[in-house]
C-alpha cells in the first residue's frame, strides 16, 4: 500500500484515525500529569514497497506498513519514553502516563491547543509513487539488468532492488506547535558479479533520495548501471594497498564519510553536554586549516538528509560546524540547546516512533577550497587515492575513527597508478582535521543511500566533499 | 504490562492464513510476534532515560500463482489488514514466477525434541521498584569500580518478554516464548593527552539468575575502560594475534558469510568450491549447536520450520557444510541443511589466554574493533582494532588506531589454539583464540 501525500489540512490524516484535537489534549495532559517540563508526541504512518531482481527475474516483492505514536516527557536532561502501536485514545494515554513516570511531582504545565505551523517543502514528489504502476517498477529493474549485462561479457550476474516508500509524521508540542510532514524516500541498488579467468569480484552502486519517480531519469539510471558495472570490473584488476601511515587523497563526493566520522558525530551536542566528546572543550578554537569549512545542512532539496521539520518540531537548518578552521556550533536537539542556552539547530531526529529523538547529522558537507584536484594528486609522492566507501565508525571520546575503502588507486610520483581495493583506514578526528592541508574546488554531493547509526537508531543522511589531501592516515593494507 | 496471551497470537496468525487463502494466495506462512520491554539508564546519580515499549506485528510470506512475496505490518485492525493483504497479493502477481519458492513438505517440518528453557517465569515478578534499585546498585558499583580520572559513567539495565507464533498453510504451527534480562555500563575516562577513551560492556541472558553479578559487570567495565588509556599504534608487521573471546564473532563472521547459500548461488562466495577441503589449520573445529539450554541463539526449528539439529561446520580444519535453506537447495539442486547459524561453538582448550602467549616475544591481543569490512567474494578482510601489545604474555602498551588485514584462508591456516575461557552470553560461544603471524598495520 502507499501513504498518499496529504491533501487536507495538517492533522487530518491522524484525525481520520481517531486522533482528534480533544484526544491530543488528553494525551498531552497525561504526559504532563506528573510535572514533566516538556513533552512531544510523534505520530507516524509509513508504508513501503520493494522489488528485488535475481536470476534474471524480478521475483520478489515486499510491502511493509508501520503505524504508531511515541511520547517523550522531559525533565531537565532526563527522558521518559513510551510508545503505542494502537492509536486508540486509551492506549495513547497509557503510553503517555508511562513516559510521565520520569517526573516525580504533581502536574504543572498545561498544554496549549495545537495549531498547525507552516514549514518548507524540500521534498515534493513531482511524480508521486502512488501513481506509478507495479509493472513500471518491474520494467525499470528489468531494464537496468539488461543494460548491465550488455556493458561487458565478464558480467555474470546482476541483482537489483527498487524501493519506494513514504512516512507521514505529525509532531505535537505542549506550546501549541503542530507540524505534519510527508517524507517520501526512494532508493535503487544494483550489484554485479564479474569473472575474468580465475578472478571473481562483486560490487554495486546505489542511488537514493527523498523524491518521487522523477528521481529515475535516463541520466541517473545510466549512472547507476554504469557505476555498478565499472566498479565491479575495476575490482578484477585491483590489488591490495600497502600497510602503514601515508598521505591519503580523498576523491570528491562519498569521501565525506570521513567528515561524518572524524568530526560530525563528535559535534552532536548530547556527547558534548555529557562532556564525553573529544570536541567537548574546543568550541571557538582553531581545529583545522583556514580553508576548512564544514556544514551540516538539512535544507538541500531532495536529499536523504533533508528535513522540512525535525522530529522535535524545529525547522530544518544549515548549521556551520567549522568555519575557516574554527569550531562554531554543535548539532543540537532541544535538551542540549537548553543546556547550552542556544537555539536548537533542527537536528533532533529519530529512527521511528519507537525511539526518542537525538542530535543527528543531516547532510554533512565540506565547502570547496582553493586547490585543483589534479594539483592535490600531483602533490603526493607515495600514498593512496580513495574513491568509494562501504562503511565507517568512530569512538566519540577517543576520537579515533575508521572508514572502509572499496575502490581506490595507489599514488606514485604524483600520479594515480595501480587500482587498489578493500582496505580499512584509521585516523584520529582532531589530528585528521588538522592534517587536511589541501582542499579542492570541486565539491560533489553524493547521492548514495547512506544511513547513520547511533544508539541503535538508523536515520538517512547525505554527505559531500571536494577532493581533499590528508597528510597522514593509517592504511590497513598488507606487507 | 503483560503481552497478549499466546492463544490470541495463534488466533491472529490462523486468521491471516485463512484470509490470505480466501484472497487468492496458494501458500502462506504467517508469523505474529508480540513483546514488551523496559530500559532504564542512569548517569550522574539520576535516571537519564526510562523507556517502556509494547509491540505486536505480523509478517506474511505468500505464494501466488508461482510467485513469491514477503510482507509485514503492525496495523492489524481488520479495516486496514484486509486491504494490506489485497494489495500485497496484487503486487505479487506482477512478478515473474519463481518455481523454486514453496513451503517445505509438511513431513519435513517440525520441532526438535528439546527443552530450551528460554522463558524465565521470574520475569513477571520484576516491577518498577526492583528495576530502579537494580539500576541504582549497578551505577553505584560502577562508580566504585572505576579507576583513573572519570569523565562520565552511565549504567543501564533492560528486560523484556516476547512471544511468537508461526502458522503455515500446510498445517505447521510453532509457538515460542522467551524472556531477556541485561545490564551494562559505560565509563568515559580522561587520558593524559586530552582524549576521552570509553570502556563499556553489556551482557544479556534469558534467565535473570544467569546474569553476571552487578559487581562482575562493574569490574569488567572498569577494566575495559582502563585498558583504553594511553593507547597508540605500534609498528606494522606480523604478530601472533590473541583474539579476545568477545571479539571472535567479528573475525570468524568473515568465514561464515561466504558459507551462506545465497552468496554461493550468486557467485559471491570465496568458499563455494571448498566443501570437504582443508580451509583452516587442523586445530579448528566449529559447531552449530541450536539446542543449547538457555543459549542466546538456541531454537527448536529454523527459518523454514525444519527441526533444529547440531551440525559440524568445520572439523579439524575441513569444511563440513554450507548453510542451505529450502529455497536455495531447490534452485541449486542440492540437499537442504539449514538457512543460518544458531549458536557457534568452539570447544575451550586447556590453557588460559595469557598462558597461550606466554612464550611469544611479542603478540597483539585484539579486544574489539573500529569499523572495517570483509569481501565475501575474495575472503579479504581489513578491520580497525583496539587491544594491547603483549610481551611474553604481559601487557606493555595499549593499542588503538591499528588495522588487522589479510585473507580469511590465510588467517584460518594460522589458527593455533583456543584458550580455556569460553564466552557464554552470545550466540558466538567461543573462548579466546590464538592465531600466528597475522598482518597488523600501525606506524
Amino acid at each position: 500500500m502507499s501513504i498518499l501525500p496529504p491533501t487536507g489540512r495538517p492533522g487530518a490524516h491522524f484525525e481520520a484515525m481517531g486522533v482528534t484535537p480533544e484526544v491530543l489534549r488528553r494525551v498531552m495532559d497525561a504526559a504532563l500529569s506528573r510535572g514533566g517540563e516538556d513533552c512531544d508526541l510523534y505520530f507516524q504512518h509509513s508504508a513501503s514497497t520493494s522489488f528485488s531482481m535475481s536470476d534474471r527475474k524480478v521475483n520478489l516483492v515486499g510491502t511493509h506498513v508501520d503505524l504508531g505514536m511515541g511520547v517523550r516527557v522531559v525533565v531537565g536532561d532526563q527522558v521518559g519514553y513510551a510508545y503505542s502501536e494502537d492509536l486508540d485514545p486509551d492506549a495513547l494515554c497509557a503510553a503517555a502516563r508511562a513516559a510521565a513516570e520520569i517526573a516525580q511531582h504533581s502536574p504543572g504545565r498545561l498544554a496549549a491547543p495545537p495549531i498547525a505551523r507552516p514549514r518548507p517543502d524540500l521534498y515534493p514528489e513531482l511524480q508521486p509513487w502512488s501513481g506509478v504502476g507495479m509493472d513500471t517498477r518491474v520494467r525499470l529493474l528489468q531494464d537496468w539488468e539488461q543494460r548491465a549485462f550488455a556493458k561487458d561479457p565478464r558480467i555474470r550476474r546482476v541483482e537489483g532492488g527498487l524501493a519506494d516508500g513514504a512516512r507521514l509524521v505529525m509532531i505535537v508540542r505542549p506550546d501549541g506547535r503542530l507540524f505534519e510532514d510527508y517524507r517520501p524516500m526512494a532508493s535503487a541498488s544494483l550489484r554485479c558479479t564479474a569473472v575474468d579467468g580465475a578472478v571473481r569480484e562483486s560490487a554495486g552502486h546505489n542511488l537514493a533520495g527523498r523524491a518521487g519517480f522523477e528521481m529515475f531519469t535516463p541520466e541517473s539510471t545510466e549512472r547507476l548501471v554504469d557505476q555498478a558495472v565499472s566498479r565491479t570490473l575495476f575490482l578484477l584488476g585491483a590489488g591490495k594497498p600497502p600497510a602503514g601511515e601515508m598521505p591519503v587523497v580523498l576523491a570528491a563526493g562519498p569521501s565525506a564519510i570521513l567528515l561524518h566520522e572524524a568530526i560530525g558525530h563528535g559535534m552532536e551536542a548530547d556527547f558534548n553536554r555529557k562532556r564525553t566528546s573529544i570536541y567537548a572543550d574546543k568550541m571557538g578554537q582553531r581545529i583545522a586549516n583556514a580553508h576548512v569549512t564544514i556544514v551540516d545542512d538539512g535544507t538541500i532539496p531532495g536529499t536523504r538528509g533533508a528535513v522540512n521539520v525535525d522530529d522535535e518540531g524545529n525547522l530544518g537548518q544549515r548549521t556551520t560546524l567549522v568555519e575557516e578552521g574554527v569550531l562554531r556550533s554543535y548539532l543540537h536537539d532541544e535538551i542540549s540547546a537548553k543546556h547550552y542556552g542556544v537555539a536548537p539547530t533542527g537536528s533532533g531526529r529519530r529512527q521511528d516512533f519507537r525511539s526518542p529523538p537525538l542530535p543527528r547529522m543531516r547532510a554533512t558537507l565540506m565547502e570547496p577550497g582553493p586547490h585543483k584536484p589534479e594539483e592535490i594528486i600531483a602533490s603526493v609522492e607515495n600514498g593512496i587515492y580513495c574513491v568509494s566507501f562501504a562503511n565507517g565508525q568512530v569512538n566519540i571520546g577517543g576520537g579515533d575513527f575508521s572508514f572502509y575503502m572499496r575502490h581506490g588507486y595507489l599514488i606514485e610520483g604524483g600520479r594515480l597508478t595501480r587500482p587498489i581495493k578493500d582496505v580499512n583506514i584509521i585516523g584520529n578526528g582532531p589530528e585528521a582535521l588538522a592534517n587536511m592541508d589541501m582542499i579542492g574546488d570541486d565539491l560533489v554531493l553524493d547521492d548514495g543511500g547512506w544511513t547513520c547509526g547511533k544508539d541503535g537508531q538508523g536515520v538517512p543522511v547525505s554527505q559531500g566533499m571536494p577532493t581533499v589531501r590528508v597528510k597522514s592516515l593509517s592504511v590497513g593494507g598488507v606487507g | 504490562m503483560n503481552s497478549k496471551p499466546e492463544n490470541d497470537l495463534l488466533d491472529v496468525a490462523e486468521r491471516i492464513v485463512s484470509l490470505a487463502r480466501a484472497l487468492g494466495a496458494d501458500e502462506i506462512s504467517a508469523s505474529v510476534g508480540a513483546g514488551t520491554s523496559t530500559e532504564l539508564s542512569r548517569r550522574d546519580g539520576k535516571v537519564e532515560k526510562a523507556q517502556e515499549s509494547r509491540s505486536m506485528s505480523a509478517s506474511v510470506d505468500l505464494m501466488v500463482d508461482g510467485r513469491y512475496s514477503s510482507h509485514s505490518t503492525n496495523d492489524l485492525r481488520p479495516d486496514s489488514f484486509r486491504p494490506f493483504l489485497e494489495r500485497a497479493i496484487a503486487a505479487t502477481r506482477f512478478l515473474e514466477p519463481d518455481l523454486h519458492r514453496a513451503l517445505p513438505p509438511r513431513e519435513s517440518m517440525g520441532l526438535a525434541e528439546a527443552e530450551l528453557d528460554l522463558d524465565d517465569p521470574s520475569h513477571a515478578e520484576l516491577g518498577p521498584e526492583a528495576r530502579r534499585s537494580w539500576a541504582e546498585a549497578l551505577e553505584a558499583a560502577t562508580v566504585a569500580a572505576a579507576t583513573g580520572t572519570v569523565r562520565s559513567i552511565t549504567a543501564y539495565m533492560w528486560d523484556g518478554a516476547s512471544e511468537g507464533v508461526t502458522v503455515t498453510s500446510n498445517g505447521f504451527v510453532e509457538r515460542s516464548r522467551r524472556t531477556s534480562f541485561g545490564h551494562g555500563a559505560t565509563i568515559s575516562l580522561e587520558d593524559a593527552d586530552g582524549r576521552l577513551p570509553e570502556g563499556y560492556a553489556a551482557v544479556s541472558t534469558s534467565h535473570r539468575a544467569d546474569l553476571p553479578s552487578i559487581q562482575q559487570v562493574a569490574a569488567d567495565v572498569a577494566a575495559r575502560a582502563a585498558s583504553r588509556l594511553g593507547s597508540r599504534p605500534t609498528e606494522s608487521g606480523r604478530y601472533p594475534m590473541l583474539l579476545d573471546r568477545r571479539a571472535v564473532g567479528r573475525v570468524l563472521g568473515a568465514m561464515l558469510g561466504p558459507l551462506g547459500a545465497t552468496a554461493i548461488y550468486e557467485g559471491r562466495s570465496c568458499m563455494a568450491d571448498k566443501l570437504g577441503a582443508q580451509i583452516a589449520s587442523s586445530a579448528l573445529t566449529l559447531w552449530d549447536e541450536p539446542l543449547i539450554v538457555r543459549g542466546a541463539g538456541s531454537r527448536l526449528s529454523d527459518g523454514d520450520g525444519l527441526p533444529s539439529q547440531r551440525r559440524a561446520i568445520v572439523v579439524d580444519g575441513v569444511l563440513q557444510m554450507f548453510f542451505i535453506d529450502v529455497y536455495n537447495a531447490r534452485r541449486m539442486g542440492v540437499p537442504v541443511t539449514t538457512g543460518g547459524a544458531s549458536n557457534l561453538v568452539i570447544a575451550p582448550g586447556a590453557r588460559s589466554p595469557k598462558a597461550l602467549v606466554a612464550d611469544a616475544a611479542r603478540a597483539i591481543r585484539v579486544d574489539g574493533f573500529l569499523g572495517g569490512n570483509t569481501n565475501a567474494t575474495t575472503g579479504d578482510f581489513s578491520f580497525g582494532i583496539h587491544g594491547a601489545l603483549l610481551e611474553r604474555g604481559e601487557v606493555i602498551q595499549h593499542l588503538s588506531e591499528m588495522n588487522v588485514a589479510g585473507n580469511i584462508f590465510d588467517l584460518l591456516n594460522h589458527y593455533v589454539a583456543a584458550a580455556d575461557d569460553p564466552w557464554t552470553f552470545s550466540a558466538w560461544r567461543c573462548p579466546s583464540l590464538l592465531f600466528d603471524a597475522v598482518q597488523f598495520s600501525g606506524t
